[in-house]
């Protein structure tokens, strides 16, 4: 026992004893502790405020909502091309709820926990690691998302008359672009994030925003080929467009191409009408790999502005 | 700022300060109509990032449904619909996120028990949200509906302008009288408003024909006309400013609209005042209104 009064240390036997070694930043186990714990507590927020039914409601409504906006556009244009696009514009819009919840994900996730639940400070200085408990609570998210882009897809093909053949579908394809693309969406993710601790309450909206105007980039709905060349070549530097290219090409290999196609930058530099498979998941992993070191350094100088300033303890509102 | 505006009278007894005139009550709310406006607006200043953000992402936004329709080598007037939709609604979110879910907000951070033990009524603190947002959603609207005129060179017939203006402050009117409903309904249905506010968006945009005439939608559309002043306020807007278009709207005249938006103020401004009420004195007698987190 150490002598009342005496200076303690978290190492020091008069708060408890040796130092734990889980309890040290960088210890595997206890960042999928850090994870686990975060994962499970974003489900139960995500998921615990009503029954399920009415939860399944409300995840599905508004993905179904998004692609009967984008169907009804086509059918009021009607002409031979709406049959060819409706396809395009569901699995489109099904990939897009992975976006919305992995983007919004993690940004509400610090908004929620500075300015409702006042918690951001003590996670912060928690052994946890900030990064790892926000992927935590965003995985919660992206759960709610992939069901809204199952349903959506589901949707598309019994109700929208989706052309869809099962054993047509390119499985490794599927596996390889979600697995590249969902980290290029947590990285977008962790990127908002750090813009959004520095920012005030009203940035419940922010995220919203940032995924409209990767819309426009992303190829979901139209093809890129329709956009003015910087405007194409901005997507084409993200991840987005690659990934939803190759889930598309996988799920409906004749589906249009979003990349390609004429009066495309793809078609124009290389001459080829599309990208083939390969060079679709060669582009995701690149695109994915700089945007994840970009978040990296980003969400640290992030974290780092937000801890100097004494952001992660300020509450606002307006 | 507002008490420099409106100065509360100067009281020689507690007697004389708790009788309260017409006119001092008026005066009150005044002072928290402006008081409540006056952080939204200063706000503004505060902090610049609301430029990107709320104007400059958005537009980005409405541009993607231009580009679908360009895709689909639509007739240019659709390419105008989008635009109008897209800059309607900076008021439809506004409404939502800073008037429906902000008295739920207002609980999370304790204001709330200070609103209802406040000598005022609780409408003029939520006109006085509805006034300081409609500043932000108002450049974020003139924003959206410049920019993307010019950039996608739309081209706007209007005849009657007059009616144009009528129809869209209408429009305004009607839509913050349902947020005004909303807010309180979303104080009672607790953590469920965060969701609802989800609900609210993309579901309300397809019904409302966002992006296209609403009357397309058959008997959807009609009841969405008959509801949902986003709904009836942009098919009306669409109508008068694409007076010369051959698109059929299949809804009826501006006329027949902007009197529909007026019976939704009336009704949604009374059910506001009916519902404040109620839930006041919920609040009073339960004192379940100010538990937070739930």
């Amino acid at each position: 026992m150490s002598e009342p009064g005496a200076p303690s240390s978290p190492g020091s036997p008069g708060v408890g004893g040796a130092l734990d070694p889980a309890r040290v930043r960088g210890d595997p186990g206890e960042t999928w502790r850090a994870f686990a714990t975060a994962t499970r507590l974003g489900w139960q927020m995500e998921a615990n405020w009503t029954d399920p039914f009415l939860f399944f409601v409300y995840s599905v409504a508004k993905p179904i909502a998004s692609v009967l906006i984008l169907v009804a556009m086509l059918e009021i244009i009607g002409g031979s091309a709406t049959r060819e696009y409706r396809g395009y514009v569901v699995v489109g819009s099904a990939l897009w709820s992975f976006v919305m919840a992995g983007i919004a994900g993690l940004a509400w996730s610090i908004l929620d926990d500075r300015e409702r639940y006042r918690m951001l400070k003590y996670v912060v200085v928690s052994p946890s690691r900030l990064s790892v408990v926000l992927m935590g609570r965003g995985v919660a998210r992206v759960a709610v998302g992939a069901m809204g882009a199952v349903i959506t897809l589901a949707f598309g093909i019994v109700l929208l008359g989706v052309s869809f053949d099962l054993a047509r579908v390119d499985w490794p394809l599927v596996a390889l672009s979600m697995l590249l693309g969902l980290t290029g969406i947590v990285a977008v993710g962790l990127i908002l994030a750090a813009v959004i601790m520095q920012t005030r309450q009203e940035a419940w909206s922010y995220p919203e925003a940032v995924a409209g105007a990767l819309f426009l980039v992303s190829g979901a709905v139209f093809p890129l080929a329709v956009l003015p060349d910087p405007v194409e070549l901005v997507g084409l530097v993200t991840p987005l467009p690659w990934w939803i290219e190759g889930v598309r090409r996988a799920l409906l290999p004749d589906s249009v191409s979003g990349i390609g196609g004429q009066g495309s930058l793809w078609t124009g530099l290389t001459g080829t009408p599309a990208p083939e498979p390969i060079q679709v998941l060669v582009a995701l992993f690149v695109t994915g790999v700089v945007s994840t070191l970009a978040a990296a350094i980003i969400f640290r100088a992030g974290t780092r502005r937000a801890s100097s300033l004494g952001l992660f303890d300020r509450t606002t509102g307006s | 700022m507002s008490s420099r505006l409106f100065p509360p009278p100067a009281c020689s007894s507690p007697a004389e300060a708790a009788a309260w005139t017409r006119r001092r009550a008026w005066a009150g709310n005044l002072r928290a109509l402006v008081g409540r406006a006056y952080p939204r607006v200063r706000g503004l200043n505060r902090e610049p990032s609301w430029i990107l953000f709320e104007i400059l992402l958005p537009f980005l936004t409405t541009s993607a449904f231009v580009f679908v329709y360009r895709a689909l080598q639509a007739p240019p007037e659709f390419v105008g619909f989008a635009v109008l939709g897209g800059a309607m609604t900076a008021f439809w979110l506004n409404v939502v996120w800073m008037m429906a879910a902000q008295l739920y907000w207002e609980k999370d951070q304790g204001n709330l028990e200070l609103y209802f033990s406040a000598p005022m009524d609780m409408m003029s603190v939520l006109l006085g949200m509805a006034v300081g947002g409609l500043v932000m959603s108002s450049f974020r609207a003139a924003a959206v509906l410049v920019v993307a005129t010019l950039v996608y060179g739309v081209a706007y017939s209007v005849e009657q302008w007059l009616l144009l203006v009528a129809v869209f402050v209408l429009t305004l009117a009607a839509l913050y009288g349902l947020g005004m409903v909303l807010a309180s309904l979303f104080l009672m249905w607790g953590r469920e408003a965060w969701h609802l506010t989800q609900l609210l968006t993309e579901p309300v945009y397809f019904v409302s024909g966002l992006n296209f005439p609403v009357g397309r939608l058959g008997l959807i559309g009609a009841l969405a006309v008959a509801t949902i002043p986003l709904a009836v306020g942009l098919d009306a807007m669409r109508q008068l400013t694409f007076s010369g278009t051959d698109i059929a709207f299949d809804t009826p005249p501006p006329e027949i609209e902007a009197l529909i938006l007026v019976g939704m103020t009336v009704v949604f401004t009374l059910l506001a005042r009916w519902s404040l009420r109620a839930l006041e004195t919920r609040a009073r007698r339960e004192g379940r209104l100010t538990v937070r987190w739930r």
